[in-house]
């Protein structure tokens, strides 16, 4: 058992962070290049989505993690320093992956999907979160930037998703990532680090903070990639509908299913969110509002029962921190299945292979990168400084953690 | 609360959804492929705004009502609960009273929905910490259609101009709010100031964040309905104007009033925001930059006197008790600037409307606002909905489960062991 005083990281944190700047200054030099955007109706169509988009990443996601009392800063901080990293490298992919010409034409729609696609390391950190340091964080980054973008060519190739569907199942992706890297953490069974697990009033706000973030600009999330604007209107009516009902259900099932009718915020965290995830894959294929309304229902419900029921139970049994959309996600998206018949029948085949491609790879790539990270090389953490900012962050004693 | 909560929540959630089954579908005007730029750049800009306003309603509204120190959670969540709500009551309200059929919605309708949430919304300043969710439902099913009844008023018999719905809105919530805080009127809180009454420093930051979305976003909410081109340009570059004449007038008056010039956070949060409520209503007429920054100037300085030496008479002479005194930052400014388009129209400059006209919108506002919220109130003071007892009022853990940090358990210990020492 090594020394409990955190191994300091300063070489070896701005040696490797340095070495991969400088190699994608390189890349992009030698290979990426400006698109020229004929119209400018085209920027314009695009930019808003673009704008949402990053708001989501950087506030919603980024508050929502900052649930923890002693862990703010890192939650934040490392959200920004993850997205940064995984929108370079998912584009450098992208780039090299889905275009034939070898070179990498750079442009809006391109940056949306590299956000999107580092949005996948953003949900799964919120397994991780706290447990791991900057340089474990960049290993998952990478890796798991990587495992998504392979998953999506495949489901591209053999199943003939589109892009929508297919990036809509990034929570599904994430999710299961996360959950099986954190479970081939070490510590598992944590009880000295209980106390810094809870949240305060404060931390709780702030974390309201990023789920208001989130649940404003769903709709551009579930709309961003669809292509005709008809669909892409009914996306943006569908997501905001069955979020207002989730909204609802979740508040009332969370006072009814607590013994003194009480109300928990982290459900509300939770299951505000449940039902933009669940109408995901279908949003442009729902034409009544109140099918997605019933969506929404039922997504709130069943991730309210889960998270006060199921969940208990597996974080018993295994121990491990589900983040919000691993809490969420795994019941609605069984619902989309269902949801894809009222208007396309022949799809539900294709809609559930891709659901089980995305799913084992999530598992799969998730523990490989957990059985990497948990390697000794990465001068992680010890498990009795997890949760806790002053591993990381320089704190000046006179200010008040609690 | 257990059940009652739970019960007419999704007792109204349900009959939302069967409704909607009934009467509302989607538009789809445009087909698959060909579309005109022109309609591009209006549905895009349209969802622009639709963004910016649910920022404002749910972030904005959410954030700035968080002043008190014990009621953060409520006041955000609470807010959440009954904007989800509004949004597709008013979506409905609004459909049924124009088209009187099953009726097919665009992005129009979400604004529109949106800005009938906003008036709830408003009207829930003036009762926070002192009633309870059920209530709050309750609240919001009543006024939505009186809103909307209010809004068809104006804006199709009447015929008034109102593009920023300073009266519609803002005038209408805030006196509507005031009438049902006026009957749910409670000696025992008025007796002594509350000690959960109170902000501490973290949580008028909280309430800032709030402040500052709204400040942005003020000139999508006003210029969102205009008429595209020249109208809704002016509308942006009004608001604007305005709102920053209206910061600095709140900072000077706030110093001036306070004892030896300091700044009240009170004032910098909401009467900041007194300008864009003030410019609304001839938000999109011609009154150049210079006339929306009288507006909003003269806003501000009303806002923060208001709160000054208007709020106690209130609280005090006329038992009507305004927690977080919406009526200096949305009734007062909305009377001012529904004058200020009386004033202008008088100037000539504007071509829509008279001033016959505008002064009757204003009057139809505050009347149907004062008798709906007399009515609700009355409703409301039946007691069958579980409103809190005094000593409960501006407090979370009534309804939600609060961590407490470790200082209450270790004040608890220390307590015990004092005690045992004796």
């Amino acid at each position: 058992m090594g020394s409990k005083y955190p191994k300091s990281l300063r070489i070896f944190l701005p040696l490797w962070v340095l070495m991969l700047e400088i190699a994608f200054i390189l890349v992009f030099f030698f290979f990426a290049s400006y698109e020229t955007i004929s119209k400018k109706s085209e920027f314009l169509k695009t930019y808003h989505a673009f704008q949402d988009i990053n708001v989501m990443a950087v506030l919603g996601l980024g508050f929502l993690k900052a649930s923890l009392r002693r862990y703010t800063w890192s939650s934040v901080a490392f959200n920004l320093f993850n997205l940064a990293l995984g929108v370079q490298w998912a584009i450098i992919l992208d780039g090299f992956l889905f275009s034939s010409s070898g070179k990498i034409t750079v442009n809006i729609q391109r940056i949306i999907l590299g956000a999107m696609s580092a949005m996948s390391v953003l949900i799964s950190s919120g397994a991780t979160l706290g447990k791991v340091n900057l340089i474990q964080l960049i290993v998952m980054t990478l890796l798991e930037v990587t495992a998504f973008l392979g998953t999506k060519n495949v489901s591209w190739v053999e199943l003939q998703g589109n892009e929508h569907q297919s990036m809509m199942q990034i929570h599904l992706f994430g999710a299961c990532f996360g959950v099986t890297t954190a479970w081939c953490l070490p510590g598992r069974r944590l009880n000295a680090a209980k106390e810094k697990e809870r949240g305060t009033t404060t931390s709780s706000l702030f974390t309201t903070l990023g789920t208001l973030f989130l649940w404003v600009f769903w709709p551009t999330f579930n709309s961003a990639l669809l292509e005709y604007p008809s669909e892409k209107e009914t996306a943006v009516y569908n997501t905001y509908y069955a979020l207002t009902v989730s909204a609802v259900v979740a508040m009332s099932f969370s006072a009814a299913t607590h013994s003194h009718g009480k109300i928990s915020m982290t459900h509300v965290h939770r299951a505000t969110l449940a039902a933009g995830v669940a109408v995901g894959v279908a949003t442009n294929l729902i034409h009544s509002p109140w099918i997605a309304m019933v969506l929404g229902l039922l997504a709130g419900m069943i991730s309210i029962a889960g998270a006060k029921y199921l969940l208990v139970m597996v974080q018993q049994v295994i121990g491990i921190r589900l983040d919000a959309h691993g809490r969420s996600c795994l019941k609605p998206q069984c619902e989309c299945i269902c949801s894809v018949p009222f208007r396309a029948g022949f799809q539900i085949l294709y809609s559930a292979g891709s659901l089980c491609l995305f799913m084992a790879m999530g598992l799969v790539g998730g523990m490989l990168t957990g059985l990497i990270l948990s390697l000794n090389l990465w001068k992680a953490p010890h498990e009795g400084k997890y949760f806790d900012d002053q591993v990381f962050w320089e704190v000046s004693p006179s200010m008040n953690l609690t | 609360m257990r059940f009652k909560f739970p019960f007419v929540a999704i007792c109204l959630q349900l009959s939302m959804i069967i409704l909607f089954g009934l009467f509302v579908g989607y538009e789809n005007k445009w087909q698959y492929y060909a579309i005109p730029y022109e309609s591009w750049v209006f549905f895009i800009s349209l969802l622009w705004d639709i963004g910016n306003i649910h920022v404002m309603t749910f972030l904005g509204f959410g954030f700035l009502m968080t002043f008190l120190k014990k009621y953060g959670f409520s006041s955000v969540g609470i807010n959440l609960l009954i904007a989800a709500l509004g949004l597709q009551w008013g979506t409905l309200i609004r459909g049924i009273l124009h088209h009187r059929q099953k009726f097919y919605i665009g992005i129009k309708n979400m604004i529109n929905a949106d800005f009938s949430t906003a008036t709830v919304l408003i009207s829930f300043g003036a009762v926070l910490g002192k009633i309870s969710p059920v209530q709050m439902l309750i609240m919001t099913t009543l006024e939505i259609p009186v809103f909307a009844a209010n809004e068809y008023l104006v804006g199709e018999i009447l015929k008034a101009t109102d593009i920023g719905a300073s009266m519609t809105i803002h005038a209408f919530g805030a006196y509507f709010g005031l009438a049902v805080a006026g009957v749910l009127y409670r000696p025992g809180l008025r007796r002594r100031r509350h000690d959960n009454e109170k902000s501490v420093y973290h949580s008028d930051l909280f309430a800032m964040i709030g402040t500052l979305f709204l400040w942005m976003f003020w000139p999508s909410f006003n210029s969102a309905v205009a008429d595209t081109g020249d109208h809704q340009y002016r509308a942006i570059v009004n608001t604007y104007f305005s709102l920053a004449a209206c910061v600095l007038t709140a900072f000077a008056f706030s110093s001036l009033v306070e004892q030896r010039g300091k700044l009240d956070m009170v004032h910098i949060q909401n009467a900041t925001l007194a300008g864009g409520v003030a410019v609304g209503t001839c938000a999109d007429m011609a009154i150049q930059p210079y006339g929306a920054m009288v507006i909003g100037s003269i806003a501000g300085i009303v806002s923060v006197l208001g709160f000054k030496f208007l709020t106690p008479i209130f609280a005090i002479k006329l038992r009507i008790h305004d927690t977080c005194g919406i009526h200096n930052l949305h009734g007062l400014p909305a009377v001012v600037g529904s004058i200020a388009s009386i004033v202008a129209v008088a100037l000539g400059v504007a071509d829509k409307t008279t001033m016959a006209k505008q002064a009757a919108a204003l009057g139809t506002s505050l009347g149907m606002a004062i008798v709906g919220g007399l009515l609700t109130g009355l409703i409301l003071k039946i007691p069958i909905w579980g409103q809190p007892p005094d000593q409960n009022c501006y407090d979370d853990s009534v309804y939600w489960e609060v961590q407490y940090t470790c200082f209450v358990h270790l004040k608890a210990r220390i307590l015990s062991k004092s005690c045992a020492v004796m």
